[in-house]
């Protein structure tokens, strides 16, 4: 579905990705794992067109995205959820919704009224909210309504960054069940997450980043199993922040 | 990107292109690692003028430099590491190519991932867990005996593990446990099949039905020789005793070709004289890169093993890449009982046993009553002479005693006039 090599991306001279090569089949949940600076974000955002890479090709579905302007690219169903919840804090829960289902507008207003029918089955929550302005909602609801507005465009692709981050463990939790969900519905998620033993729990695979580097890459079973993975990012301080102690 | 290199002449052709993303993935991982983990691997691609970056394609390995058995012994003994000594689980020891032994790690992945592959490739020799599957491997290829057991054992197979037994108790333990498999090199098989036929016992008294061959090629006319007598079908394996993994390909139902495990190792064919890539179907050495390795990443390994690349897809149902591993080798490795041994390995040896390097020496395979042995000539001169026979003959034993102890084979040693070391090594 997905399919980069040799992707090299960064900002002005600074190359962050530097030859990234990897990919992601349908119906797979893929995690990318690395600390802060390792080029996670950057990689989503390259993906989503919202910095063009120096060099590489990244094929989704057959089109190659480097060539695209950065909002032709969710119409082909790619889209990202970006971190720290940037909702539209002055506009309703529904009318959050209504933009992110902009690209269904040619199948009429029905299909944007099922699709928000069906993100308010998987976040119940935004339901009881929807007249509210998004910025009133907690932290949890805002990466709901984020996720939610994301997918109102029927997306095969999810990017998601970092939908944890900040998060208490419950909602967390919640967070992940819908991500299961959603491999379940025949999407394929992208999962740029801090919290990687979360994240292994529900990926099929993962690639672990180190300076804009692949440095590993396996199942989720293998990754967990791998001595450097867990000193790295599922040792102590992931217990420290799993539990909320950090 | 366009591969731009389409138009040359391409060592990977029979890589499908559905695999070559995974296979460029985990190169490009693989390199990144050993560049940061490795100092050997990182100072000879630096010399090269090389980042772990320039490698954009699978036809860009060929820029990068090899790695030989010097450069295994020379980084005795965790030099090669990728990781660090805490995250190893196992540690191996193969006989090196001086006096140094090669000695490769295994993290608790490597291991599953081992074990999966002999694993598959017992499978594709119609072992099932209703078998029972004897190991019978010298001494130097004893890590290759606990690769098949723990292969075997995962694939539910009773297991016999390799002991050192003599031929009569091996013969006994193989009728009477019910042996359905036996895995050996085709030399011991031999060996077998001779014996079996001289104490006159019949080859229907042995539950025997599949043998599984490692160490060594075998011709179809060795094969045959050995279906013939045994009355089994035989499969062949092909390994490395560095890596040390003894089913890196194997065959497919058609027994015509070995399958390149290519998910783990990216296959080359090079010129051994001047290193350059083959394209498939031109016969040379075989040069592996390991894929998915964590301890022991080798880069552009020169195995010495002379193959060539059958570029035509086969027709059972698997695809990776098939190889015909060829008799000869490219270096001065012997196959002894399918155990390699290098000359350097000998005379190194010799010297620790004479305290003194020997002036000439020959050394090759031989067989004496049946049995297959390393022989070694060693030239008498006034340095070794002794007019006493006790004298010389404990010198010889002492020679022997060394040398099997390094290699992991039987050896002779006799002791020669120059000229006929001259002619031999001529021969």
């Amino acid at each position: 579905m997905l399919k980069i090599q040799n992707l090299q991306a960064g900002y002005g001279k600074l190359r962050v990705l530097k030859n990234v090569s990897m990919h992601v089949a349908k119906g797979e949940i893929v995690t990318i794992l690395g600390a802060n600076g390792a080029g996670k974000t950057t990689l989503l955002s390259t993906i989503s067109g919202l910095i063009k890479p120096t060099s590489g090709e990244m094929m989704f579905e057959g089109q190659n995205l480097g060539m695209l302007a950065p909002q032709k690219i969710p119409a082909l169903g790619c889209v990202m959820v970006p971190e720290g919840r940037q909702v539209f804090a002055p506009l309703s829960v529904e009318e959050n919704l209504v933009l992110g289902g902009h690209v269904l507008k040619q199948e009429g207003p029905k299909a944007v009224a099922r699709q928000m029918d069906h993100q308010y089955e998987l976040f119940p929550i935004l339901k009881e909210r929807r007249g509210q302005y998004a910025g009133t909602l907690s932290g949890g609801e805002q990466q709901m309504l984020a996720m939610a507005r994301a997918l109102m465009s029927k997306p095969s692709l999810v990017m998601m960054d970092e939908p944890s981050t900040g998060l208490a463990p419950l909602i967390v939790q919640d967070i992940f069940k819908v991500i299961i969900r959603l491999r379940d519905e025949g999407k394929t998620v992208l999962l740029v997450e801090q919290n990687a033993k979360a994240a292994l729990e529900v990926a099929d695979r993962g690639y672990v980043f180190e300076t804009g580097k692949v440095v590993l890459q396996g199942t989720s079973l293998d990754l967990q199993e791998d001595e450097e993975v867990k000193r790295a990012y599922l040792g102590k301080d992931y217990g420290e922040f799993y539990d909320g102690k950090a | 990107m366009v591969n731009s290199m389409m138009e040359k002449p391409d060592p990977h052709v029979c890589i499908p292109d559905d695999r070559r993303q995974l296979v460029l993935e985990r190169l490009q991982s693989t390199l990144n690692r050993a560049y940061r983990n490795v100092p050997f691997h990182r100072k000879r691609l630096r010399k090269e003028g090389l980042d772990p970056a320039d490698i954009q394609s699978l036809e860009d390995v060929q820029r990068l430099p090899f790695t030989t058995r010097r450069h295994l012994s020379e980084n005795y003994p965790y030099g090669l590491f990728a990781v660090p000594l805490r995250d190893i689980v196992r540690i191996h020891t193969a006989p090196g190519t001086s006096a140094n032994p090669t000695v490769s790690g295994y993290t608790r992945q490597d291991l599953h991932i081992w074990e999966s592959m002999v694993a598959t490739a017992l499978k594709s020799s119609r072992v099932t867990p209703d078998d029972i599957l004897q190991i019978s491997l010298d001494s130097g290829l004893n890590t290759w005996g606990r690769d098949y057991q723990s292969g075997a054992e995962s694939l539910g197979a009773s297991v016999i593990p390799n002991t050192l037994l003599s031929i009569e108790k091996q013969l006994m333990v193989m009728q009477d446990y019910k042996t359905s498999t036996l895995v050996t090199t085709p030399s011991y098989a031999h060996q077998l099949a001779v014996h079996i036929e001289q104490k006159g016992l019949a080859p229907a008294a042995f539950s025997l039905k599949t043998l599984i061959l490692v160490g060594e090629p075998a011709g179809a006319e060795e094969r045959g020789f050995l279906e013939e007598r045994l009355h089994v079908r035989t499969w062949l394996h092909f390994g490395l005793s560095e890596v040390p993994g003894p089913a890196l390909a194997y065959e497919c139902d058609n027994r015509s070709c070995l399958h390149v495990n290519d998910d783990h190792f990216l296959p080359e064919i090079i010129d051994p004289a001047s290193g350059a890539s083959l394209p498939a179907g031109e016969t040379g050495e075989l040069v592996l890169t390991t894929l998915t390795t964590r301890a022991y990443p080798l880069i552009r390994f020169r195995t010495g093993d002379m193959a060539r690349i059958l570029p035509e897809a086969c027709d059972c149902d698997c695809r990776l890449v098939r190889i015909e591993w060829r008799p000869e080798r490219s270096d001065r490795l012997l196959r002894i009982r399918g155990v390699k041994v290098h000359e350097q390995q000998i005379l190194a040896g010799i010297e620790k046993a004479l305290g003194m390097p020997p002036r000439h020496a020959c050394m090759f395979e031989n067989s004496y009553q049946k049995k297959i042995f390393l022989e070694i000539w060693i030239a008498v001169d006034h340095s070794l002479f002794s007019d006493e026979i006790k004298m010389l003959e404990n010198r010889m034993k002492t020679v022997r005693d060394q040398v099997q102890e390094d290699t992991g084979v039987p050896v002779i040693v006799r002791l020669k006039e120059q000229a006929s070391i001259i002619a031999c090594k001529l021969s």
